[in-house]
């Protein structure tokens, strides 16, 4: 896990969240999925190059940081 | 009206409508960004009533209220079920109602937000408290709005009237003021009652008629809430940490004496169920989860066991934290506690069944 200095702390819109799960496979130590497809977040916190990738490929635009 | 702040802040006022958030801070912040007030009167909570109540018998000082917190304003709006006796009231008044949709979600804080925009009265994502100003979920921009409780308003006017020495003269140090308190079910009186977080929960009871020997089982605050047993409520306090101690909060300041006649096992059920078809649709954990839960909920009756126990509380955990609002994990709060209180009964039943079974085959 990255330093407290340099992590990102990411979030799910769960309006927009449709179930892809694109964002359990950028961010594997961070996000499973329910049985549903829906993303679980484990660890809030992640790589900021990982997390800022894994928004960027969300398809519903639901992956976000905070 | 910085002032109003200080002083809402010396009194120790918490919203009323549940969440308990300190009023002070969320005033601040509308002062700050000249947010639009909601008013919600919609007593949205099962067995909610006291915002109605207040529309009823204390008009003027909610108006008083109103009038402290967001001046004489034309963007102010008194959310109301729509065709609800409260909303025709505040319409006779002459006072601009938000006509809400009769579901559980709709009158969530950011449903009535939406709503006031001119969207569905559904609840919308908090990226940052809309008090700031957001975006609703078409990405249109939302205004800053703060939603305050009838009840918060109340007091506000009463604070202002009366100053916070007085409004700590009641209460706890932790949770000071008097408050209002719907009690219905199995009781003589049923009604809006006013009292103070600390007094014995029984004594709150008392003010409707108090709890009969037969009763079994009691609910705290609706579906976004608790249940107890009757053993229990005649010992417990009521406030937060009174309680917390089984797993509830005072919350929207609602109390149900479960009737005694009626099979708790099928009141838990027709809840759950209840909670399973009000979901708004919009949040997969929570649109599927729910029906999941009263599922899980169903099987564990029918066949009460460590699995099926266990299959319930992994329901209930990916519940927590997985919605825009909080209505999964107030209805997974409620499994839980369903499943404290009524757990002793439901294996008993399962032992019983499963002799008589052995007996008709012996």
């Amino acid at each position: 896990m990255a330093s407290s200095l340099d992590v990102a702390k990411i979030a799910v819109d769960r309006v927009r969240c449709t179930g892809h799960g694109i964002c359990a496979q950028t961010l594997p130590d961070s996000i499973t999925l329910d049985e549903w497809g829906y993303p679980i977040v484990t660890d809030d916190q992640a790589d900021p190059d990982e997390a800022k990738l894994a928004v960027k490929l969300c398809p519903a635009r639901a992956l976000y940081l905070r | 009206m910085t002032e109003l702040a200080q002083l809402l802040e010396d009194a120790g006022l918490t919203g009323r409508g549940g969440a308990a958030f300190p009023t002070a801070i969320k005033i601040r912040a509308a002062i700050e960004k000249r947010a639009r007030l909601i008013v919600n009167v919609c007593d949205g909570e099962l067995g909610a009533a006291k915002d109605g109540w207040i529309v009823e018998h204390h008009l003027d000082e909610l108006l008083d209220g109103v009038r402290l917190v967001a001046g004489i304003s034309p963007h102010t709006r008194f959310a109301a079920h729509r065709g609800s006796a409260t909303a025709a009231r505040l319409a006779a008044a002459g006072l601009p109602v938000l006509e809400t949709p009769d579901r559980y979600v709709s009158s969530e804080e950011t449903s009535l937000i939406s709503l006031a925009h001119g969207g569905q009265a559904r609840p919308m994502t908090k990226r940052t408290p809309f008090v700031y100003g957001g975006r609703d979920p078409q990405g249109r921009r939302v205004k800053p709005t703060v939603v305050l409780n009838a009840e918060t308003l109340w007091r506000i006017s009463q604070i202002n009237q009366h100053g916070a020495q007085w409004f700590r003269s009641f209460g706890t140090q932790a949770e000071p003021g008097p408050r209002l308190v719907a009690i219905g079910g199995y009781v003589a009186r049923p009604g809006v009652y006013e009292s103070a977080a600390g007094t014995p929960l029984a004594e709150v009871i008392a003010l409707a008629g108090g709890m009969t020997q037969d009763v079994r089982h009691l609910g705290i605050g609706g579906l976004g809430g608790i249940v107890m047993t009757a053993a229990e409520a005649r010992y417990a306090i009521w406030d937060t940490p009174g309680m917390k101690i089984y797993g509830g909060s005072i919350g929207p300041g609602i109390i149900t004496i479960w009737n005694p006649a009626e099979d708790p096992v099928d009141t838990v059920n027709r809840m759950l169920n209840y909670g399973a078809a009000e979901s708004a649709g919009q949040c997969g954990p929570c649109m599927f989860g729910l029906p999941a839960l009263a599922e899980d909920w169903r099987r564990y009756v029918d066949l009460p066991s460590g699995t099926s126990a266990r299959r319930l509380t992994d329901r209930v955990a990916l519940l927590n934290g997985r919605g825009a609002c909080a209505h999964p994990m107030g209805v997974a709060r409620f499994a839980t506690s369903a499943l404290r209180v009524l757990e002793p009964e439901l294996t008993g039943r399962a032992v019983g069944r499963r002799y008589l079974e052995g007996a008709t085959r012996g």
